[in-house]
């Protein structure tokens, strides 16, 4: 279940993948495109993908034909005969929802694909390669082996049911979006993978380790920032990132090394001697990111990282966060910031009432509208409000 | 206006029904309690009315009121308590200032303190109702009273909200409020046992003189006055009382207007440092860091201050009033290091909730119980060791027979290896709400119930069992045979280390199993 081919080492799709960034974009928005609906029999239709893995996985080679005519929308791809191999992990997985669901609307898919597809890859190009001419290793969409596999997760409290049966797979190597409005179950879906809240039903396994089975293994390789959660916060900054990382069963010379390293990378060199009780939001934030990272986990699963860190440390924590990914890290983020996520995230799910809507790349996620107009569609719409005339006539 | 606040208010008040079933139990015994008291007071009042003793009332009444006016003075300063009411609350509907103080301090005539009051001052009236003259003065005086002790409360709950609004000044006044506590205690006992029948009346009239003249007395000293016939000084006071009552006034419009403009302070943010502290003093484990955390934890946190504060008030609470009694010096001088013990052990008990939902951090990194069992006892157990070395060897000097010491150790290892066990399992398996990081240290949890009471008890109770064979053989030492007391130490730290060690085994397990659990029962409180 973890990997569908050979596990590929995370470094090995990167070198192939090294030139052709608009080439791999279109064809990953190629192979992806599926009748992504608004209806929740699609969205659940995508749920059921991994099981079939296996049949579609046999033979990358018909999965590659199909993806043919999106290919031409990219000049660029005919030299990268490097990069097919590497490529060929994607299509399994994502390229199975077509093949089961929706035969007929398959025929189709191919123009419009080919039309979709330019426009976000001419959309992603200039980035790619502005990151390119800095860090020649960040191409757009990199995925490696699955290292998050979560399926039929289910939890209630009470009357109330959080979380019905989601389902998720996050590849390493990529940076994945939670949205989802207010209490739709994203920070009870994000505990329960990182073994704070126990589900009711369905199970979390993080690079193929049970989390409920084998918690200790599990926890060891993923980094964790709660969201509205207590620090121990009468400690300084600085005993708080040691706290942390002996805690996570590192030695005092590491973790004094790495404390200074993230306190200079997230600007709190001058707030390591104060108790985090007196930090302002952003910092208590900053450093709560600090020690999540602390014992360099292979998943960083993060609720609301973002929320009242001022733009320039938000700046900084993307940046940080990017250079993770692009050496085969993963991380999983909620957010309510839907420029956010479509701006950092490479993949995103939305989860509305507890189940996901839609999720696949961001550009597959979106179609041609913008992430927040698709994701304001799937939440349930934009609310016509009347009867809100006397706000306009002022009282004084 | 004021309707709109008398309605808030008695809003307010009703909600404070629609909790849980136990709560509002315990509510209503408190409210039964509190009313059972102010009419038996009335009752007295009513009764002294057909005395003749004038003098001797008018000196009890003078003496008594002015401690109620200092009481509604300074009790919300000592206790911090949290104000629904506060004139910040308002500061964006744009009333007038004016308005807005008057509809507060009329506001806080409902409630249980004011109807208490006002029921003891219809009895004061009752008592002075020697004539139309005096009965008159009564009624103002009674007036003026209900006035100045709200107008009192209210102004020192705002100074209280508004000088105590930082972090650090909460926690300051809850551990000023323990000592006040610890001082005044002694002094509570020894007032009991002054000769009252010899003295009382000559200190009280004394008493009675010079607190008439002030604030706090004039007003219930008018209709005494008038009633003894003295009618000047009886008018005097009456004009004390009133400018008592219009300075408040003036100074609670004056704090109304400086709040409403004035947003919290500002807390100065003190420097720890970049050293790390405990932490560079422990080895770097998991087991020596958390070890770490809790020893700053005792020393930084104010719950943790009065949790260990009460431990040396405890024995004195039990020791004065066995001296009153009349039981001997030397008996009651084995008693406080074995309490001290006893309470030192079970502080831990609801360790982890203490914690709150910082308990995530020891979850999700995979924290293996022993760690963070062990780490916790160690600021306990150093306290203990030394405790126990010291205390001891004093008691047992008092005692005045060294044959006890053995014995002496024993027991209060025992009381303390026990507690410290029961606390490693109860507060891992039934964390209990607890007060939270940063509030006052009374400030009570906002969701409580009857297992606290349960778990706070059994763990109590458990490790004083756990001790009865220490106990028993320290007894036949003392009253058979002095060999017993070397079976006393043996007894007790066997006992003793039997139980920290199956506590903490147990503990650990629990701590591993019920991460989730634990966080979740945090997340409730």
């Amino acid at each position: 279940m973890t990997s569908v081919l050979p596990p590929p080492e995370p470094d090995e799709p990167r070198a192939g993948r090294g030139e052709p960034h608009e080439g791999s974009a279109a064809s990953a928005v190629g192979t992806f495109e599926s009748p992504y609906a608004t209806t929740d029999a699609t969205a659940e239709s995508i749920a059921d993908a991994p099981p079939l893995e296996v049949p579609v996985k046999a033979s990358p080679a018909t999965a590659t034909p199909a993806k043919a005519p999106s290919g031409k929308a990219s000049p660029a791809k005919a030299p990268s005969a490097k990069a097919t191999p590497a490529k060929a992990t994607q299509p399994p997985a994502n390229s199975a929802p077509p093949a089961k669901s929706a035969p007929p609307a398959k025929s189709a898919a191919p123009a419009k694909t080919a039309a979709k597809a330019k426009t976000p890859a001419k959309k992603r190009a200039p980035r790619t390669k502005a990151k390119a001419g800095a860090a020649a290793k960040r191409p757009a969409p990199k995925l490696g082996p699955v290292v998050l596999t979560v399926s039929g997760l289910v939890k209630s409290f009470g009357q109330n049911t959080a979380v019905s049966g989601v389902d998720l797979e996050v590849r390493s190597g990529s940076f994945f979006g939670i949205v989802g409005p207010n209490g739709a179950g994203k920070t009870t879906t994000l505990s329960m993978i990182t073994g704070l809240l126990r589900p009711d039903a369905g199970s979390i396994h993080v690079n193929g380790i049970d989390v409920w089975a084998r918690p200790l293994e599990a926890k060891r390789i993923i980094g964790v920032l709660p969201d509205r959660l207590r620090l121990f916060d009468r400690l300084t900054g600085a005993q708080l990132l040691h706290y942390s990382g002996i805690l996570r069963g590192l030695d005092g010379d590491t973790v004094a090394k790495r404390s200074a390293d993230l306190a200079a990378a997230f600007g709190l060199e001058d707030a390591l001697g104060r108790l985090v009780a007196d930090y302002s939001a952003g910092m208590t934030k900053k450093i709560a990111l600090a020690c999540a990272m602390i014992h360099s986990p292979r998943i960083l699963v993060l609720d609301e990282p973002f929320e009242s860190v001022d733009p320039v440390s938000a700046v900084n924590v993307t940046d940080i966060l990017q250079k993770y990914v692009a050496s085969g890290g993963t991380v999983v983020l909620s957010s309510h910031g839907m420029d956010l996520i479509q701006r950092v995230c490479d993949h995103v799910a939305i989860i509305v009432q507890g189940k996901v809507l839609a999720s696949g790349t961001v550009d597959e996620v979106r179609g041609e509208k913008s992430l927040e107009e698709r994701f304001v569609e799937l939440a349930g719409g934009r609310k016509v409000t009347e009867g809100m005339e006397w706000l306009h006539s002022f009282s004084d | 206006m004021v309707a709109q606040f008398l309605g808030l208010k008695l809003r307010l008040l009703a909600n404070l029904f629609r909790r849980s079933p136990w709560q509002v139990v315990g509510l209503a015994v408190g409210l039964l309690y509190g009313l059972g008291v102010a009419l038996a007071i009335v009752a007295i009042l009513i009764t002294l009315r057909f005395s003749d003793d004038v003098a001797s009332i008018r000196s009890g009444m003078i003496v008594a009121g002015s401690l109620v006016v200092l009481g509604f003075l300074l009790v919300p300063l000592a206790l911090g308590v949290d104000d629904s009411m506060d004139p910040r609350r308002f500061s964006l509907f744009a009333i007038p200032t004016d308005r807005l103080a008057l509809g507060l301090a009329l506001s806080s005539l409902v409630g249980v303190p004011a109807i208490v009051l006002t029921l003891v001052l219809l009895g004061t009236i009752v008592t002075w109702s020697r004539g139309v003259g005096v009965t008159l003065l009564a009624i103002v005086a009674a007036a003026l009273l209900l006035g100045t002790c709200m107008l009192c409360s209210r102004v020192t709950t705002a100074l209280a909200a508004f000088l105590l609004s930082t972090r650090r000044a909460r926690e300051f006044s809850g551990v000023i409020g323990i000592l006040l506590l610890v001082m005044i205690s002694p002094v509570v006992v020894l007032l009991l046992n002054v000769d009252w029948s010899r003295y009382g009346q000559g200190l009280l009239s004394v008493l009675a003189g010079i607190l008439g003249w002030t604030p706090f007395g004039a007003a219930w000293s008018v209709p005494a006055d008038a009633a003894v016939g003295s009618w000047g000084s009886a008018l005097v006071k009456l004009l004390i009382a009133a400018a008592t009552l219009y300075l408040l006034w003036l100074a609670w419009c004056r704090l109304v207007a400086l709040m409403l403009v004035t947003p919290g302070r500002e807390a100065n943010v003190k420097q720890y440092g970049v050293g790390l502290g405990w932490f560079d003093r422990m080895p770097r484990t998991p087991l020596g860091s958390i070890a770490a955390r809790s020893i700053t934890y005792w020393g930084r946190d104010s719950r943790y201050w009065v949790s260990l504060l009460m431990i040396p008030v405890v024995p004195v609470l039990v020791s004065v009033p066995l001296a009153v009694a009349g039981v001997p010096g030397p008996v009651i001088a084995l008693l406080p290091l074995p309490i001290m013990c006893l309470f030192l052990g079970w502080t831990l008990h609801n360790d982890v909730a203490f914690d709150n939902t910082a308990i995530w951090l020891h979850i999700v990194s995979g924290t293996s119980g022993w760690a963070d069992r062990i780490g916790r006892l160690v600021p306990a157990l150093v306290c203990g060791i030394v405790l126990i070395g010291l205390g001891s060897a004093i008691s047992v000097s008092f005692f005045g027979d060294w044959v006890a010491l053995p014995s002496m150790l024993g027991v209060s290892t025992c009381l303390l290896l026990a507690g410290l066990g029961f606390s490693s399992y109860t507060s891992a398996r039934f964390p209990y709400p607890a007060t939270k990081p940063g509030d006052s240290p009374f400030a009570q949890p906002q969701a409580s119930d009857t297992a606290s009471a349960l778990i706070q008890s059994c763990s109590f109770a458990g490790s004083f069992l756990l001790s009865l064979p220490a106990i028993a053989c320290a007894l036949m030492g003392l009253l058979v045979d002095p060999h017993w007391h070397l079976l006393a130490l043996i007894t007790g730290v066997g006992v003793g280390v039997l139980a920290v060690v199956g506590g903490v085994w147990l503990g650990a397990r629990t701590f591993e199993a019920r991460g989730p659990e634990m966080l979740s029962s945090a997340l409730r409180a």
